[in-house]
């Protein structure tokens, strides 16, 4: 070996060790500079994508375009009737709230986001969204889906990469543990993926059961909000079968949400909106106590954009 | 010297490439590594000091771009250090450097075979680590097939990016020399 590979081999050897010496704070600084560097080749290629897709819709004559005006004029008009209709019921409500001294129960604080970017790692099932700290994201935020009139749990924030950027780990991931609870029992366990999932949308394991529990097959599963990491009541998935182990059952649990169609989700934001509304949460939380106790199962969320 | 240059713009570009190489469905979600796979073949190309430079700097980018920093938790461990790709890049580029005799002599078989072979150990090395902090080996076929697919798919393209860096070398006037083996074989008798 001549002396120069010698020489650079140290050097390369002393540079890995400074490297694996990085503090966290480091790494997402370092981080955020190449999210900076490649934000313009993303929202590019976005744009082109955009276009693309574009391309490829019909295109339409004056009269088909001056009807749909016409239908577009009317329907404005109508929910400009709808809308100061509400206005007086909400005017209404907000007055028979005061007159009943009712706190505003508005738990979740939601931030619209949309999907930019999957990582391209082999094991870790994650996603990149649009938001981060200038829109007051934080680690562990959780990330939901509108199903329906409910909620699903999609995953929670890994890391905030920057002002308009963060990764979001999928419950699709080993390392994304949810306590969740089957709807309409008393079970509760803890919910996680698969290592190396690999399928869009593979099983979940509900682990810590009761080994004698009776599970209903198709049995919604959803959070338990316990641990406070995640609110309670969030669609998780059904259940597809359960297995009596020795001291613990286990559910397999077929996932509600779509990783692999994911182009729009919210993340809930750590803080609650307002000092009543932290008050509300607790209040609820106790709530839900006591109707746990009585033996009685919740709802998923109804999602409040 | 325009071919070193040229193999760090190269190399820059498959970082573009790879934003937009989806995963594979029918390949078990497997996806060609495009930094991974341009990085050995350039590896084979440049001499030893030269692509432990670019090892440090391609392995810094990729985890500068793709690290997720995933912690056990009660621990500030990452499970696959910032840095880890680096030393993958490091390691495999020297085994690599291992068979640029043979590319120089115009044997493309078996520095095409290596690349599958570094694709798949790097992935099954990064697999043990994760197993190592999560605690129990987990293994499916899935898994194997994806990690296998993935290195078929380096395979594949490596051929095609090993005639464009014999095409570079040439059009730069730069000579892959025979380091290892030149006081066995002279450069003109190899050829």
């Amino acid at each position: 070996m001549s002396r120069v590979n010698v020489i650079v081999l140290i050097g390369f050897v002393g540079l890995l060790i400074w490297v694996f010496l990085f503090g966290q704070d480091t790494v997402a600084r370092i981080q955020r500079g190449a999210q900076s560097a490649f934000n313009p080749v993303i929202s590019g290629a976005n744009k082109v994508e955009e276009v693309v897709t574009g391309l490829g819709k019909e295109t339409l004559s004056v009269v088909e375009l001056s009807a749909r005006l016409e239908a577009a004029e009317l329907e404005r008009d109508r929910l400009r009737l709808e809308v100061l209709r509400l206005d007086e019921l909400v005017a209404e409500n907000d007055a028979l709230r005061r007159a009943l001294n009712y706190v505003e129960n508005s738990p979740l604080k939601l931030v619209p986001a949309r999907v930019i970017s999957r990582k391209p790692s082999n094991w870790y099932n994650t996603l990149v969204i649009d938001k981060g700290r200038a829109a007051n994201v934080a680690p562990d935020s959780p990330v939901i889906v509108p199903i329906g009139d409910q909620a699903g749990l999609v995953g929670k924030v890994s890391e905030v990469v920057g002002d308009d950027s963060s990764v979001v780990i999928l419950l699709s991931d080993e390392v994304c543990k949810v306590s969740a609870r089957i709807e309409g029992t008393a079970e509760q366990g803890i919910l996680s993926g698969q290592r190396g999932a690999l399928r869009v949308m593979p099983d979940l394991n509900l682990g810590y059961l009761s080994k004698d529990a009776v599970v209903p097959e198709g049995r919604l599963v959803i959070t338990s909000g316990a641990g406070g990491l995640f609110p309670g009541n969030l669609l998780l998935g059904r259940v597809k079968t359960f297995t009596s182990g020795p001291l613990t059952g286990e559910a397999t649990v077929e996932p509600a949400v779509n990783f692999d169609v994911l182009t729009n989700v919210f993340v809930i934001l750590p803080e609650p909106a307002s000092p009543e509304a932290a008050k509300a949460v607790e209040d609820a939380e106790e709530a839900a106590k006591a109707k746990g106790e009585e033996g009685g199962g919740g709802r998923a969320t109804p999602i409040e954009p | 010297m325009m071919y070193f240059p040229i193999i760090v713009v190269l190399l820059a570009l498959s970082f573009v490439g790879q934003e937009f190489l989806p995963a594979i469905e029918w390949a078990y979600y497997a996806r060609l590594l495009l930094v991974h796979t341009v990085f050995y073949c350039v590896a084979v190309t440049v001499p030893y000091p030269v692509m432990l430079l670019l090892a440090a700097a391609t392995g810094f980018l990729w985890d500068a771009r793709y690290y997720v920093p995933v912690h056990q938790t009660g621990s500030d461990q990452a499970e696959l250090a910032f840095g880890f790709t680096m030393l993958l890049f490091g390691l495999f580029g020297s085994v690599i450097q291992g068979v640029r005799p043979l590319f120089r002599r115009g044997r493309w078989e078996l520095p095409v075979i290596f690349i599958g072979i570094c694709t798949f150990a790097g992935l099954v090395i990064q697999y043990l680590v994760i197993s190592f902090h999560r605690g129990g080996l987990y293994l499916s076929t899935e898994m194997w097939f994806q990690m296998l697919m993935t290195s078929l798919f380096s395979m594949l393209a490596s051929p095609l990016i090993l005639l464009l860096l014999s095409r570079l070398a040439k059009w730069c006037g730069y000579r892959i020399r025979l380091e290892g083996i030149t006081r066995r074989f002279s450069y003109g008798d190899s050829l």
